[in-house]
């Protein structure tokens, strides 16, 4: 598990000259294991296509290296870097079944036709694509063909598998079974792979770690419980996460035996000095303004809280979200279990130090992230 | 990497250079010939060093082709105005006839649209010269040979199928909600032509308009056979620098430049919208 | 406010059905939301609402009046459109303008008018902006203010959250029952998420094919779904599906997974023996120990998280997959083997042929698994 599979060092991307064209990706340094799953987080224009471009290939660099098992590849042609890719736009090609495109990938390994088809049908069967086996690509549906262009690219044995938004267009009913299937069939091969998405959901699901992308810089590369857990910045916080972090700027005052945040509309936050450690406290009485997360399921209705205004309660069938209006702004709440309370009704919410996010007020670097993990 | 692309974009400029100087070189030398007499265009080997001369663009302007059998009168000029007011006029109406029809073309799909329209596109398939007897005996009946009117009747043929079909697929083109959001809103269907529907096609309009006015512009045979002397347009009119004592090279090469100009003036003025419209970004919101 | 009464209304292109003989009633003031798979004739429908298409058969009533021979622009209706469809030509002010632009009101009167609905979607910052230059919560806002500021007394919404990216979608999905309350207004919401569905509806309608299939309360539908397609469009992950022949035991019908009895609790005895469908919702199990109650042994393929959920699929003796979620943050195994039970809530057995609901029936047991 070790092994480095893939290592990116100083990567530029400039579209058009050096220095002055788009800087679509800037000083990207990532490593990934063999037998890894990396998911590029980010939403249109981050940065994250164009990185996966440039591990296969199709993109040049414009400074810094990529290797591969240890060899500079950044120079080598798509096809001498043994990687497998399912395209964004399915990219079958037309004259071919389903099972063709599919059995195509293997051409190059010279398999035998017996073991191939058996490749073939385990891979139809992961992906429930058994049924449309023998149709052409023109004639099945946009969730199916994408179903088909992954098949393609797991099938083969290669070095790393690059996956561009390989499940945005299959059907709700099929993701949350194919997505367990998916990565098990990774896991299992010990194949290595990197996704790029805009839905956290798949990225949360499928990846060991995740690269969160914005303006061409990875904010944070991690593993999907410490990027929910401990966001490195004020961006992570509020991108991953559905429904996403509640998030009000506070001035912070304090004495030696408490911290007290003055949020909006006269709203004070009071803890014990000993909520916080003492490097975080002596962080926190640095700054005059900060920023205040906490996520929506972390947020408790108990008694003695700091009275909040029901606006909005939607049950989902297996959650309730609960939005309360809160220090001139919206607090939004989760709970498991069919909750109905009235629009207009007071609640009184807690906001459990363990659960608290501080993020500097000016750089939105986080400062602290409650008590640490357990 | 930086090599290759260097290498590259080197070779395309060549390719683009050569491509440019193929289709330039013909429209380069015919503006040198205007400048030039008889004597040293036909001279063996051509030279692109001559004595540059106005004579060609004075016999054209004054009327007065001297050559070497005698001095004749041309009606260049009066060719020249007859172009731009048979175009002008005959786009014009085409444009008022064709984008509502085109409109309705695109909005409303009724029993046998399809067809009307592809008839109307068809005008433009048959040989102007197969249609010309039977025209020419129609027009002395009516009286409408050899005049104006009659002339810009026919040059229908030429713009108006071509308005319509072109200026319909820019309507098909808008988003049939922007227009329903429009109704909806509360306005008639009127306005919401007007409102919404002309604005958005405007660059294809101006589009098909430019391109109906450049046909109009060069067509032949129509004129060359409906209408006499004083309603020909340049096309025609250039034939007169066919003489019995020879052809004025000279002075057929000032009268292309003279009667490309507008063409061409109106082209780079309106490169804008024609590459806004044909590009058929126009719609998007 | 007003109410809507479509009744037998029929649409075909060329010879297809698009709406089959399809009848509906919306209460004044209520929000309906028509919930369906792409081509299921939503979009369709609401075209005929508006008026800007005519049914081939059926009435359309709006308050009560016949508005067949009513024009789109007399309908007094305000409609939002899933790409938006603003006016590239003009400014986020004249586009929310427009269907005040069409009354008689003063210039004064339509500023006013168009400042407080842009207030109230926060766009009064970018009323000079054209749509170019909005970014996509923003346009979809001021289509939003658009379809709002002639205050019309029915609201069309045709998938107005379907281009914004997850973050804003939710913020709208909270802040929009607000502004429909606010407005007062009579509202035909249509979607293709059931999150939102269930979040924004006083009834949902779920159409397929042209056809109303059922329609009912978020309630309603998600406990007790008209069929086996119903019960799959609604829940995330979607319900677990399961061939199954239920039996009669000393307590009751019972099914048996992987030779471990669940009982179902009020199911008539004419069910037994009959091929059928057992639906379990992924929420209503649960991990348990091998000794408890109803435990039924599988072994854990894979974990992953959703929505501050955890989602677990696992695979019965049998080969069966079942997906299984639990808030996030409760204990579970992450591989090998491990038990689950049916807890609580409500399973549902449907008839295998027909598709259709049987019955649903609550098992009672507790959130760890014992009986109760």
């Amino acid at each position: 598990m070790s092994e480095t599979a893939l290592f990116i060092k100083g990567v530029d991307k400039f579209y058009g000259p050096i220095d002055h064209g788009v800087h679509a990706v800037k000083q990207l340094n990532m490593d990934v294991k063999k037998g890894e799953i990396i998911a590029l987080l980010g939403s249109s224009g981050c940065g994250k296509t164009s990185t996966l471009r440039m591990i296969a290939g199709f993109e040049a660099v414009s400074r810094g290296t990529i290797s591969m098992k240890g060899r500079e590849v950044q120079t080598f042609a798509p096809v001498k870097r043994n990687v497998a890719m399912a395209f964004e736009g399915y990219s079958l090609y037309p004259p071919l079944t389903v099972r063709e495109n599919i059995a195509f990938a293997l051409k190059a390994s010279r398999l035998s036709q017996s073991v191939v088809d058996e490749k073939v049908a385990n891979i139809a069967k992961l992906l429930e694509i058994e049924d449309i086996m023998g149709r052409y690509p023109s004639s099945i549906s946009g969730g199916q063909q994408q179903r088909a262009s992954l098949g393609r690219a797991l099938i083969r044995d290669a070095d790393l598998h690059l996956l561009d938004e390989p499940m945005g267009q299959l059907e709700p009913q099929l993701r949350a079974l194919l997505r367990g299937r998916i990565k098990h069939f990774i896991k299992e091969r010990g194949l290595t792979a990197i996704l790029v998405t805009h839905d956290q959901t798949e990225a949360n699901a499928l990846a060991d770690r995740i690269a969160v992308m914005e303006g061409g810089v990875l904010q944070q590369f991690d593993t999907p419980q410490m990027i929910k857990e401990r966001p490195a910045n004020l961006f992570t916080g509020t991108f991953v996460g559905e429904p996403p972090m509640n998030v009000f700027s506070a001035g912070i005052s304090g004495t030696s035996d408490t911290v007290s945040f003055g949020l909006n509309e006269g709203v004070k936050l009071d803890y014990k000095a000993s909520d916080f450690s003492h490097a975080v406290r002596a962080e926190l009485m640095k700054r005059s303004k900060v920023v205040l997360g906490i996520r929506p399921y972390a947020v408790r209705r108990s008694e003695g809280g700091v009275g909040a205004k029901v606006a909005v309660n939607q049950w989902l069938g297996d959650q309730t979200h609960i939005a309360a209006d809160f220090a001139g702004g919206t607090m939004v709440l989760v709970e498991h279990d069919r909750t109905n309370l009235t629009i207009g009704e007071t609640v009184a919410i807690r906001l459990d130090p363990s659960s608290l996010h501080v993020f500097d007020g000016d750089n939105g670097r986080a400062i602290s992230h409650g008590q640490e993990l357990a | 990497m930086e090599t290759t692309s260097t290498l590259e974009k080197t070779l395309r400029l060549i390719a683009l250079t050569l491509v440019v100087i193929f289709f330039m070189f013909p429209i380069f030398w015919i503006f040198l010939m205007s400048f030039q007499t008889n004597e040293t265009i036909l001279a063996i080997p051509p030279s692109i060093i001559f004595t540059p001369t106005l004579s060609n663009y004075a016999a054209l302007i004054t009327g007065k082709l001297t050559t070497a059998a005698g001095t004749l009168d041309i009606a260049f000029m009066r060719n020249l105005g007859n172009s731009i007011f048979l175009s002008v006029t005959s786009v014009a109406l085409a444009l008022v006839l064709g984008v509502p029809a085109a409109y309705a073309f695109a909005r409303h799909k009724f029993k046998g649209s399809e067809d009307i329209a592809f008839t109307l596109l068809s005008f433009r398939f048959a040989p102007p010269l197969l249609v010309l007897l039977p025209l020419t005996q129609y027009f002395q009946w009516l009286g409408l040979s050899d005049t104006y009117f009659g002339l810009i009747w026919v040059y229908q043929l030429i713009c108006l199928p071509l308005i319509l079909w072109i200026v319909r697929g820019y309507f098909e083109d808008i988003s049939a909600d922007v227009e329903y959001a429009y109704r909806i809103a509360g306005h008639s269907w009127f306005a919401t032509f007007r409102k919404i529907a002309l604005p958005l096609a405007g660059p294809g309009i101006a589009a098909a308009g430019l391109l109906a006015f450049i046909f109009a512009w060069n067509n032949f045979v129509f004129a060359l056979v409906l209408a006499s002397a004083d309603k020909q347009p340049v096309t025609v009119g250039a034939l007169a620098f066919v003489t019995s004592s020879g052809i004025q090279y000279g002075q057929i090469a000032s009268a292309i430049v003279l009667s490309v100009t507008p063409t061409l003036a109106l082209a780079l003025y309106a490169q804008r919208y024609l590459v806004e419209g044909l590009s058929l970004g126009a719609v998007k919101g | 406010m007003t109410t809507l009464q479509l009744k037998n209304i029929t649409k075909r292109y060329k010879t297809n059905p698009v709406l089959d003989n399809l009848s509906l009633d919306v209460a004044d003031g209520e929000t309906l939301v028509l919930f369906g798979p792409s081509g299921a004739g939503k979009t369709v429908l609401l075209r005929l609402v508006a008026g800007v298409i005519d049914p081939d058969e059926g009435q359309i009533l709006i308050g009560g009046e016949d508005v067949s021979d009513i024009d789109a622009e007399y309908r007094g209706i305000g409609m939002a459109f899933q790409n938006f469809a603003l006016f590239p030509h003009m400014s986020a002010f004249d586009n929310i303008a427009s269907p005040l632009t069409a009354t008689n009101a003063t210039k004064d009167v339509i500023s006013a008018g168009v400042l407080k609905v842009a207030k109230l979607l926060k766009i009064d910052h970018v009323l000079t902006h054209h749509p170019k230059a909005l970014s996509n919560g923003q346009k979809q806002r001021t289509a939003l203010a658009r379809a709002l500021a002639g205050s019309p007394p029915l609201l069309l919404l045709d998938d107005p959250l379907r281009n914004v990216d997850a973050k804003l979608r939710f913020e709208m999905r909270l802040e929009l029952p607000r502004l429909l309350a606010a407005q007062g207004a009579t509202v035909v919401y249509v979607t293709q998420d059931y999150k939102e569905a269930m979040a924004l509806g006083d009834r949902i309608a779920v159409m397929s094919q042209g056809r109303i299939r059922q329609i009912g309360t978020p309630e309603d539908i998600y406990n007790t779904p008209a069929d086996i397609e119903i019960a799959r469009l609604f829940g995330d992950p979607t319900i677990n599906l399961l061939d199954v022949t239920p039996k009669s035991g000393p307590d009751g019908v019972y099914v048996e997974l992987s030779n471990v009895k669940v009982p179902l609790p009020g199911m008539p005895a004419s069910v037994v023996g009959k091929t059928s469908v057992i639906g379990l919702r992924p929420e209503t199990i649960v991990f348990t120990d091998a000794g408890a109650s109803g435990a039924i042994p599988v072994t854990v393929e894979a974990e992953t998280p959703l929505n501050e959920k955890t989602v677990t699929l696992v695979l019965t003796a049998r080969g069966r997959e079942i997906l299984v979620s639990r808030p996030a943050g409760t204990p579970g195994p992450t591989s090998g083997p491990a038990h689950i039970a049916v807890h609580g809530n409500t399973t549902f057995l449907f008839d295998k042929e027909s598709g259709g609901l049987i019955r649903s029936a609550a098992i009672p047991m507790t959130r760890n698994g014992e009986a109760a």
